[in-house]
């Protein structure tokens, strides 16, 4: 069967559509064939796919083809059965007759013969040629289609059709369609029921030894024809996967050696996508195929499937894999294939896919992550085929070309050498070339990296390409590492020999040792086992992939430098661009980087920086710093070039804030003098940057600084340094941000001077003004190196910052700052509680209690208020505190404060001066509570006044106050104040009170003065005289002193002593007729005091220090006392009469009643009293009362003890509520002698009027 | 043989980064692991194409490539273990046992009360455990 290779090769490359045969019984196929063939393609057909599952298939190519035909004739039955897929699918018919008798002799017989042919479907299209108008033709041609439909037509299928030539039916057509279509599809049914059956019997014979993959083959591949023919494309390529998977089986299978094929010119060039490349025939190798050219045929049939499926993206995606696949087949038989060939198959087979693909592929027709996919594949092959052009390109010499980038290097360094069976010799004529690749290697210089960056080269190869080459010629043994290493010194890459010498660290005494004497280009020529050059390796393998590489466009990127780039940026950017429409961005980014090389090695830095912004921001943004610090450089110097000075300021400054491990001390003092010195030449602009990750901050540890209320500090912060060197700023400052309050505008705090920070930890002081109450935590660090504006958000937790800190701009927690919320700092109070002297100067003590607040260099403004006055002449006294009524807090502050200062001397006690009113605090009174002492007196002009007992009054305790206005400053700048007003009470010593103790019968007066002391201290009374007023006397000769054996007299505090005066009524006898009369009496003492200052009342403070402690001075007091006569009886009795009991109403008349009582005779008053009448009057307010009567008039009474008379008086209320009552006065008898018993009624209720009824409106 | 494994944060920042390789080639690792996060990003943000295994920790092959393979494996808390291997014949169950006991390794290094979460791991223990498990690699069920 294998023979029908050939034969079923050329059969299904001449057809390529269904074929229908035509049996034209009638010579009828001219007239109609126009009409049948405009009917092709058939637009819409149901077909039924493998599974047996109708498929809607359009355009189906169909061929009619007549019977009589050479092409349908001349076949062998056999042929026929395998190749059947040619066969026509259905057979059309075409008779007419008109005679029905003709009908049944002839035609039917004749048509009988035709479709008793099982193996064909039929069906029969009757012609009537007769004209419409002929009605006699038209009905015999009825009768005769009639007769035809009977015969041929079952109930099961109508197999007749019949066409008007002159005047077609509209349904003729979909009619006939129909027909056809069902004919075609039981066809197609039946072949490919059979193909299966074939191919299940061959299947079953797979394991013989007998077994034939071609017969295998073409039974598939026929089906798989015919599916395509059928348009059912999904099973046409379901057959070719599954031959596919057979073919993968059975090839592998171990013990049979085949040859596996491509080394025929020309295969180098993947033919992955066309199909028709090669013959079978050529490829056929016993019962089997060559492998490379078999399996990419197969391919091949795939992807044109799935492009005529409009599925490029599945060719793509299949193809990567199959690509990935077929180049480890290559490698597994590299030793028979040209040199490179895998490579080079690699290269040409992604860029065939990726034309193709790219160029069916329509974007928007798939779904959004379908087409992500695509590009995602279309960048992979991009990517693949770069990786391996670049092998290519680095095998001829263009190494140094190549940038080694870690993306380069990842993809080249992990890819093994070429392992041909033998390295490729040297061609014969290449002197001159060898000298040119020489001539090259030594030109070429390693890049200088900006900043003096040293790094060694990331590899490009594997492993050295010298010894590799060297060990796969035929001629030297592996391994001779003396000979291989006699070419090192022609290495310009510090890696190679780094690595080589690693390697072998035993050769290394030898390698430095030898002499280049073979290797100069004079002995070239002489000997041929002498390990090759490197140059000659180049040279070689240049020669050899001249062999290899059929495609010329490839060859032509080859053959320079300048073309090699060209086409390395093309695929470069192919897959760049892809990868950017991928979800594989960082692959397309880090590409950019590598055409960003190349645009930078051509001058071009515009393209070259923006590209290194790119893939530095990826690598920033991710946190990669040991890729970031690959690439960073570049980007600095791209910058510096096209003198983008804040950019290039920018980069200086992410590279000092990169991982300190990644760049040398010298590399980086080399950036930050690059920083300093940009920051300080001519830039227009400052330029602001982020230094958070190389400058970063901390507050203290321990507790915060805790600050009242609007007084300044200073704060101290940590500030972390990643420069390397010592660096000065020419400002610092830093905000405070509130942790409960955010729309408060942040304040920056500045430091005072410019500092200069240390690598490493750095302490900065900042001055901080008063700041609001509440809570506050580090903010910003911002700060200024000639014009850069640097800020730093980063909070360090006490050590340096971590080089990852490049997201964590987390806050930190702990507040730096507390500002507390107003509270008392400081405390006023007077010392004293009881009442001072008054007029005399007395000390008031002003205990100043700091409370958990310094009140150093307080300042206190005394103020003192009328009526009272400092004593400025004598010093003001401070002294500690020691109240033992003081609380238990206090005192244990006391207490601290005493403990911490015991190991100071402390001051306790100073004299001060007052100066403008104001007084400075000492420092030892900072921090505990002292009495400040200064002397004051009181001024009063008044006398103090006696009281009787009769009418006792007190004395207004508001006479003796004074107040005393104070005002503290204190705080770090006196920025705070304390203001108090105390309130001083003065008092004289004594209260005095007098009382008439008795009346003697001979009209002397006892009269008793009760002094009470007013003061808490001890009153000593040394003497004490009363200077009576005129109509008293002393009785006897006293000058009104008691006796003086009394003397002195000492009074406890608050305690009362009494002094008896004996005094009579009567004049002064005295002569001093020209002292004017004395309204009051006066009694004077003379009296000491002894008495505590901080409790009350003491010695007046001397204006002069005393002499002596003894001859303290005696204080006088005056009191003025008022002595009344005796009070004479009284004489007459009013008394109001009680009211009727109705009650009082307005506008109703009343009758106030008073009784007037004689009490006693008038016999003493006879001379004021000549009758018996009593004048009388009555007040009232006439508001509220009318009077009726005579208010004032004489009623007689008599003058005998006991008479009584009653006045009444008509009145009227007025107002209602509650009023005064008229009241009764008798003007011509003196007060004193009226008594009013019982007292008349304070108020008196009046009811409002009587509603008057004239008003009310009845219901 | 491995010549890397690395833990990248959920943020795709590198936490830990190890190459067991020879030459002084590590930045090259660091960009495959690096681009690698790319297929992993793919994964995780398509579902649909993960399908059945969505919630499996273990991603499998992230990159078909003819020289190295790469493996992932992604944690609960979205930290990414990535795994260079130069072995062009891996079993998938070796790598699950891999990434199984590197796991366990990484979860007792972060559970370390002075390990910062989403710095880098600096434990030195973790770098010999992970050192002893990237030298049993494949030993153990092959034996």
């Amino acid at each position: 069967m294998a023979n029908y290779l050939a034969h079923f090769q050329t059969i299904k490359n001449s057809c390529d559509r269904l074929v229908i045969a035509v049996e034209d019984v009638s010579d009828l196929w001219p007239a109609v064939k126009k009409g049948f063939e405009e009917r092709l393609p058939f637009k819409r057909a149901c077909l039924n796919n493998k599974t047996r599952n109708p498929v809607f298939v359009e355009k189906l190519a169909a061929e009619f083809i007549l019977t009589t035909d050479p092409r349908l004739r001349s076949r062998f039955p056999q042929e026929q059965l395998l190749f059947w897929f040619r066969e026509p699918y259905a057979t059309v018919v075409l008779v007419s007759c008109e005679d029905l008798d003709e009908f049944k002799t002839i035609l039917k017989p004749r048509l009988k013969l035709i479709v008793q042919n099982d193996e064909r479907e039929w069906c029969i299209v009757f012609v009537s040629k007769a004209h419409p108008n002929n009605d006699q033709a038209t009905k015999m041609a009825k009768k005769v289609y009639a007769r035809l439909e009977v015969d041929f037509s079952s109930k099961k299928r109508e197999r007749c059709c019949k066409l008007d030539i002159h005047s077609p039916e509209a349904n003729f057509w979909e009619d006939l369609e129909s027909k056809i279509m069902e004919s075609i599809r039981n066809t197609l049914d039946r072949r490919v029921q059979f193909y299966e059956d074939e191919i299940r019997k061959l299947s079953e014979q797979r394991l013989m030894p007998i077994w034939n993959f071609c017969n295998f083959f073409i039974l598939k591949e026929s089906l798989a024809f015919m599916f395509e023919m059928a348009h059912l494309h999904e099973d046409s390529l379901r057959e070719y996967d599954e031959l596919e998977l057979c073919y993968l089986e059975t090839v592998n299978v171990a013990g049979k050696q085949r040859d596996f094929g491509g080394i025929d010119r020309g295969d180098d060039q993947a033919a992955l996508l066309n199909p028709g490349n090669k013959l079978l025939t050529q490829i056929v190798q016993d019962d089997s195929f060559r492998e490379f050219e078999f399996r990419q045929y197969l391919f091949a049939c795939q992807s044109k499937l799935l492009f005529k499926l409009n599925r490029p993206f599945e060719v793509a995606s299949r193809g990567y894999p199959f690509i990935i696949s077929f180049s480890k087949a290559l490698a597994l038989h590299e030793r028979m294939l040209p040199f490179c060939m895998r490579e080079v198959w690699v290269v040409t087979a992604c860029l065939a896919l990726i034309n193709a693909t790219a160029s069916h592929y329509n974007d928007g027709f798939v779904a959004p992550d379908i087409e992500k996919e695509f590009y995602r594949i279309q960048g992979n092959l991009y990517s693949l085929c770069r990786v391996k052009f670049m092998r290519l390109a680095y095998l001829i010499g263009y190494g140094t070309e190549i940038e080694r980038s870690p993306v380069n290097s990842a993809s080249l360094s992990m890819l093994s050498w070429p392992m041909p069976a033998v390295w490729p010799p040297v061609p014969p004529d290449a002197s001159s070339m060898v000298l040119e690749k020489e001539k090259t290697i030594l030109q070429a210089t390693p890049r200088v990296k900006h900043f003096g960056i040293q790094r060694k080269p990331l590899p490009l190869e594997p492993s050295i390409l010298l010894r590799e080459a060297n060990r796969r010629r035929a001629s030297l043994s592996a391994g001779n590492m003396v000979e291989m290493f006699e070419g090192r010194p022609i290495f310009v890459d510090g890696s190679d020999s780094d690595a080589s010498l690693r390697m072998s660290p035993s050769s290394k005494v030898h390698a430095i040792s030898m002499t280049r004497t073979n290797s100069s280009p004079i002995n070239f020529e002489s000997s041929i086992d002498r390990p090759m050059r490197l140059a000659e390796i180049y040279v070689a393998a240049e020669h050899a992939l001249q062999n290899t590489i059929s495609d010329t466009d490839l060859w032509k990127s080859l053959l320079s430098v300048e073309e090699f780039e060209k086409k390395y940026l093309e695929l470069t950017k192919g897959a760049a661009d892809n990868y950017h429409r991928s979800w594989w961005k960082r692959h397309g980014v880090v590409l950019d980087g590598e055409i960003a090389a190349v645009c930078y090695r051509h001058g071009n830095f515009d393209l070259a920086a923006k590209s290194y912004e790119k893939v530095c921001a990826l690598y920033a943004g991710e946190g990669w710093q040991d890729l970031l610090a690959e690439v960073l450089p570049k980007l600095a110097e791209c910058q510096k070039i096209l003198n983008d000075q804040a950019g290039y300021l920018s980069s200086c400054v992410r590279l000092l804030s990169l991982d300190k491990g990644l760049f040398s001390t010298k590399e980086r003092q080399a950036f930050q003098s690059e920083v300093v010195r940009l920051a300080h030449s001519e830039m227009k602009h400052p330029v602001p940057l982020d230094v958070s990750s190389l400058i970063t901050f901390s507050g203290n540890p321990g507790p915060p600084l805790e600050l009242c209320d609007g007084d300044p500090g200073t704060l101290s912060v940590t500030v972390w340094s990643g420069f390397p060197d010592d660096i000065t700023l020419e400002v610092l400052s830093l905000t405070l941000a509130a942790i409960f309050n955010v729309d408060e505008g942040v304040k920056a705090l500045r430091s005072s001077a410019a500092p200069i920070l240390k690598p490493g930890r750095n302490t900065i002081t900042l001055a901080l003004p008063p700041q609001k109450p509440g809570s506050y935590v580090l903010g910003v660090l911002t700060g200024q190196i000639g014009q850069l504006r640097f800020r730093s958000h980063s909070f360090s937790k006490g050590g340096p910052a971590d080089s990852d800190d490049f997201m964590s701009y987390e806050k930190p927690a702990r507040p730096i700052l507390k500002v507390s919320k107003p509270r008392p700092l400081v405390d006023l109070a007077a010392a004293i509680s009881s009442a001072l002297l008054m007029n005399e100067p007395q000390w008031v003590g002003i205990i100043v209690r700091p409370i958990n607040y310094s009140l150093k260099g307080a300042v206190l403004y005394i103020d003192t208020g009328p009526g009272l006055k400092i004593e400025e002449s004598h010093p003001i006294e401070i002294e500690r505190h020691s109240d033992v009524s003081q609380s238990a807090t206090d005192m244990e502050s006391c207490d601290q404060a005493r403990k911490k200062d015991s190991s100071v001397v402390i001051e306790e006690f100073k004299q001060l001066t007052l100066q403008n009113g104001r007084i400075e605090l000492p420092d030892w009174a900072s921090n505990i509570t002292s009495v400040i002492w200064f002397p004051i007196s009181a001024i009063s002009d008044k006398l103090a006044r006696g009281t009787s007992s009769v009418t006792p009054q007190r004395q207004s305790i508001v006479d003796g106050m004074r107040t005393i206005a104070l005002k503290l400053e204190f705080g770090v700048s006196l920025n705070q104040t304390f203001d108090r007003t105390l309130a001083v009470h003065f008092t004289d010593p004594f209260h005095v009170s007098t009382r008439v103790v008795d009346k003697c019968n001979d009209g002397t007066l006892l009269l008793q003065v009760t002094l009470h002391s007013q003061v808490k201290a001890t009153l000593t009374i040394y003497d004490a005289w009363l200077v009576l007023q005129d109509g008293f006397v002393h009785t006897g000769q006293g000058d009104g002193r008691p006796t003086s054996d009394f003397f002195p007299l000492v009074i406890a505090p608050t305690a009362k002593a009494g002094i008896l005066f004996c005094i009579c009524l009567g004049t002064t006898i005295s002569g001093d007729e020209a002292k004017a009369p004395q309204p009051e009496s006066v009694l004077n003492i003379r009296y000491g005091i002894a008495g505590n200052r901080t409790i009350g009342a003491h010695t007046p403070v001397t204006v002069e220090p005393a002499g002596s402690e003894g001859s303290t001075q005696d204080l006088i007091f005056r009191s003025a006392l008022v002595l009344q006569r005796p009070v004479m009886d009284p004489c007459l009795a009013v008394g109001f009469l009680p009211l009727t009991s109705g009650g009082l109403r307005v506008g109703q008349l009343v009758t106030m009643k008073w009784r007037v009582e004689r009490l006693k005779d008038f016999d003493e008053n006879a001379v004021s009293q000549n009758n018996d009448e009593v004048l009388y009057e009555v007040n009232a307010n006439s508001e509220n009362w009318m009077i009726a009567g005579r208010k004032r008039g004489h009623v007689s009474l008599s003058t005998k003890q006991g008479s009584r008379i009653v006045i009444s008086i008509l009145c009227m209320p007025l107002v209602a509520g509650y009023v005064h009552p008229p009241k009764l006065g008798l003007p011509s008898v003196d007060e004193a002698n009226i008594s009013c018993n019982p007292a008349g009624p304070h108020l008196v209720c009046v009811l409002p009027p009587v509603f008057s009824s004239s008003f009310c409106i009845p219901a | 043989m491995i010549v890397c494994v690395a833990v990248v944060g959920h943020q795709n920042n590198p936490l830990y980064i190890q190459s067991f390789t020879e030459a002084d080639d590590a930045l090259k690792l660091h960009h495959i692991v690096h681009c690698s996060l790319d297929v992993v990003d793919e994964r995780v943000n398509n579902p649909k194409k993960s399908g059945p295994t969505l919630n499996e920790t273990f991603l499998g092959l992230l990159y078909p490539t003819e020289n190295y393979k790469v493996y992932g494996y992604l944690t609960n808390t979205k930290v990414k273990f990535i795994l260079v291997t130069t072995d062009l014949d891996v079993r998938d169950a070796d790598v699950r046992n891999f990434f199984r006991r590197f796991h366990s390794a990484y979860v007792d290094a972060v559970s370390n009360p002075f390990h910062v979460p989403g710095k880098k791991i600096t434990s030195r223990t973790f770098a010999e455990r992970v050192s002893t498990i990237v030298k049993s690699f494949g030993l153990s069920s092959a034996g």
